[in-house]
């Protein structure tokens, strides 16, 4: 049993640091001008890899840290909401533009996308369809709209990006918007559900 | 449940006053806007640059803009762009002609190539003699130095890219100066009407202090 327990700690002492590993490679500089060199690589590489370290970072977290801040995300309310603010505010194109130019507001969005990631990974599994049907209502449509707008527009949104790669980004953002639609729908329609699971997961 | 409503609702108000921060309070969406909103909030001087052209021998950009009742529009082009360099270029010909009929030495054309490594003298003077560039008015130039390229573009927030078939894709518009060698406005580049009165509102203004 203690024998388990060290060989536990240890792997998950590993896995931290492959996570931290993986998180600071992300933010090296020559990796952030590679994943910032077009717009779609940008936001649809950049912007998923760092999300996807911070939902795997807070699972490294102490467990008692994790049941604390709980206490203010009921129903995963407030990791929710937070999350989709900060996917909107990210879709902007001036941050995009800004964020190559400027070093504060490129830290904030690094730090931003991590956290949304972990607000995610917090908040999933305790919000119910109610509260999902309500982050997924309002950023896929979002997206939708700037995916839209993105292919639309014949001007430049961003100084720093050619056309085409916008319009490229575009086009996935819209598909990116209807797939994960389909794929909740999805989800939802193949599972059992009780009147309980409308608000918070069994 | 108190605290998540706490929570969420200060999640709400960083996300409001961030969207309000990176937007200038819901105007602008793009670098760009907000380039054009920040110039009229604080003009920006010009660097120290030296300008090589046709007709131009080693003039300092600052000297060449400053003069009592003066008023510049600048523009950013490289002489091989086939593109939006072309709409600029007939729009300053444009310009050019509606100047044309002043007695007053009131408004200048400025056009600046940010490639200096192949707009080289000759191809400045070809673009100036395909658009009938009258060098009394509407000068053709780029960075004597190299070096002082990258400031000029950065404090008048020019980006350059690489279009990806050997020319550049950038930022055009219509860039006002005033005689003070300050860039004050600028306008989209097919507003050359707006720029051109506007232009003429500074030099007379200038003029009369």
């Amino acid at each position: 049993m203690t024998s388990m327990c060290r060989a536990g700690s240890q792997s998950a002492r590993w896995r931290t640091a492959a996570v931290l590993l993986l998180l600071s490679l992300m933010l090296l500089p020559s990796v952030r001008r590679m994943t910032e060199s077009s717009m779609t690589a940008h936001m649809l590489i950049q912007y998923p890899c760092l999300m996807l370290l911070g939902a795997l970072l807070v699972q490294e977290l102490p467990a008692r840290w994790v049941s604390a801040a709980q206490r203010w995300n009921e129903l995963g309310i407030a990791g929710l909401v937070g999350s989709a603010l900060t996917l909107a505010v990210l879709m902007v194109p001036r941050v995009l533009d800004l964020a190559l130019v400027d070093a504060r507001v490129e830290a904030l969005k690094l730090i931003a996308l991590v956290a949304s990631g972990a607000a995610l990974r917090l908040s999933w599994q305790r919000a119910g369809v109610v509260v999902q049907v309500f982050f997924l209502g309002n950023l896929l449509p979002m997206t939708a709209v700037v995916g839209t707008l993105y292919q639309d527009s014949a001007a430049r949104v961003c100084n720093a990006y050619r056309l085409d790669d916008q319009q490229a980004l575009g086009l996935a953002l819209v598909m990116i918007a209807i797939a994960t639609a389909a794929l909740w729908l999805l989800q939802v329609a193949t599972r059992r559900t009780g009147n309980d699971a409308l608000f918070r997961e069994p | 449940m108190l605290r998540t409503a706490l929570s969420t609702l200060a999640l709400a108000l960083l996300g409001w006053w961030s969207a309000a921060w990176i937007t200038k309070d819901f105007h602008a969406w793009t670098a760009e806007g907000a380039r054009r909103l920040i110039v009229i909030e604080q003009p920006v001087a010009v660097p120290k640059v030296a300008l090589a052209g046709p007709g131009l021998v080693d003039a300092d950009l600052y000297t060449w803009l400053n003069g009592a009742g003066r008023a510049t529009i600048v523009d950013f082009v490289y002489t091989r762009c086939p593109t939006v360099c072309t709409t600029l270029g007939s729009g300053f010909q444009q310009l050019q002609h509606a100047l044309a009929t002043e007695t007053t030495d009131g408004v200048k054309l400025l056009s600046i190539s940010f490639d200096p490594a192949h707009d080289d003298a000759s191809s400045l003077q070809r673009y100036a003699t395909q658009w009938r560039a009258d060098p009394n008015r509407w000068a053709i130039a780029t960075v004597r130095d190299a070096d002082q390229l990258q400031g000029l573009l950065t404090a008048f927030q020019v980006v350059v890219i690489d279009d990806g078939r050997g020319g550049y894709e950038h930022n055009a518009a219509l860039l006002v100066l005033d005689g003070r060698g300050r860039l004050v406005r600028i306008f989209d580049d097919a507003e050359f009407e707006l720029a051109l009165n506007y232009a003429r509102s500074i030099a007379q203004r200038e003029a009369g202090e």
